[in-house]
């Protein structure tokens, strides 16, 4: 009796914990929530770098009004060139996953369909994350067999490479807008000085051009 | 056979150990275009949990001033209270203790005609307390200490958006600059070359032989 509980226990466990796994999928605890408006589109957008992975979830929040009708709406995903990465129409539930190859304004817009256009508008969950937020933990736990306190501590090593990477790329950008600033800088000196030259050089063309005029006039 | 199953036991509870602290979830910081008002919801999960984040102005086209007009931020609990609220600036951090768990609501106001893009990023942060771990017999006091380790590296995270997304706006304000500097000189060079060509056929018309007597 005591050993059929003692087996018992180990798969209620797991129960929960599958319960606690696929609670994770839900996308109340992780997501944000937008509000589409019934016409035109609603663009999120973000400035990523290259080579960065990113891994995003977007999902139709069922409305408690009309249970029975759920509503439809188009997703469209385009790289900083334009390139399109990802485009779907009618559907409640998508997701995409890709990796930066340029560097720039990723935007991500969402409209609801003209079939389904109810007056109030729809809200959409989504679940964007990049990086670090993006990695597979339990990929790398089950690759590696580490659980508990070491695999919370190797995704706080995680975290802080990837506040060093971040940390040097904003260093880069600071240095490339102190040169612009620095150009810019020298630039106002130099134009500066030269409409004092231009300014300089046409009244002289003007006083020559009209002593020339006058001479001819027979005025002088 | 009773150890080797007590050793599952105890590794089914730090998973489910390490599932309840990979409850703290946190964001990218993502750009939406404000017209009139933004509004975004988060859930919180657990009453107390510290709801950090910031928001920067970062698309504008200020032609005269050199102060952005700014847009109003509020935060809103589920119950319809305002948790927080900032007016007319163009960039703010906050942080503020979520009296209950639910669906808080993170609006933004922009009080005037022309679109802004504002970049935003959203924390929420759980770290488990007393009651918490006297709930769960194997919850370690080093989960406790992880957790916070963890809440510490995530604010320094919400840091570097925050300045990656000023860092932004200064390049744009940078570039705008740029192109000032060359388009309004170059201007400037060809109105004086202008104005200076008009002044002299103005002077030639002036002495021309059609109008008599024009001794000027």
């Amino acid at each position: 009796m005591a050993r059929g509980v003692a087996a018992r226990t180990p798969v209620v466990l797991w129960l929960v914990l599958i319960c606690c796994w696929t609670s994770h999928l839900l996308p109340i605890a992780q997501a944000v929530w937008l509000n589409l408006p019934s016409t035109g589109t609603k663009c999120v957008s973000e400035e990523i770098q290259t080579n960065v992975v990113v891994l995003a979830d977007y999902t139709v929040v069922n409305d408690d009004e009309h249970p029975h009708v759920i509503p439809t709406m188009s997703a469209r995903v385009t790289s900083p060139y334009g390139n399109n990465l990802h485009h779907q129409e009618n559907v409640t539930h998508g997701q995409f996953a890709f990796t930066t190859s340029e560097a720039g304004n990723y935007l991500a817009c969402f409209w609801v369909d003209s079939n389904h256009q109810v007056g109030e508008g729809l809200t959409v969950s989504l679940d964007w994350r990049i990086g670090i937020g993006a990695k597979d933990w339990e990929s790398v736990a089950r690759k590696e067999k580490i659980d508990g306190v070491e695999l919370e501590l190797r995704k706080l090593e995680g975290l802080v490479e990837a506040i060093h990477e971040n940390l040097n790329y904003l260093k880069d950008r600071e240095a490339e807008m102190r040169e612009v600033s620095e150009t810019t800088n020298a630039r106002v000196a130099w134009f500066s000085i030269m409409s004092l030259s231009v300014c300089i050089m046409v009244s002289i063309f003007q006083l020559w051009y009209l002593k020339r005029y006058f001479r001819k006039k027979k005025l002088i | 056979m009773e150890t080797g199953e007590r050793v599952t036991c105890s590794k089914i509870y730090m998973l489910l150990g390490l599932l309840f602290f990979s409850f703290v979830r946190n964001l990218s910081a993502l750009s939406v275009t404000v017209h009139n008002i933004e509004c975004v919801y988060e859930y919180v999960i657990y009453e107390g949990d510290t709801v950090s984040g910031n928001f920067v102005v970062v698309d504008h086209e200020i032609f005269w001033s050199s102060d952005h007009p700014g847009i109003d931020f509020t935060v809103t609990s589920p119950a319809g209270n305002t948790v927080h609220t900032s007016k007319g600036k163009s960039g703010d951090k906050f942080e503020f203790k979520a009296p209950r768990s639910g669906m808080y609501k993170f609006c933004f106001h922009n009080p005037y005609a022309t679109p802004e893009t504002v970049s935003f990023y959203i924390h929420v942060g759980h770290i488990p307390n007393e009651h918490d771990l006297a709930k769960d017999e194997h919850l370690d006091p080093i989960n406790v200490k992880i957790a916070e380790l963890r809440e510490a590296l995530e604010s320094v995270t919400a840091e570097q958006k925050y300045l990656k997304a000023r860092d932004t706006r200064h390049r744009h304000t940078n570039e705008s600059t740029q192109k000032r500097v060359i388009f309004y000189t170059i201007g400037e060079y060809i109105l004086l070359a202008l104005a200076s060509s008009l002044q002299v056929v103005y002077i030639r018309r002036l002495f021309s032989k059609t109008v008599a007597y024009n001794r000027v």
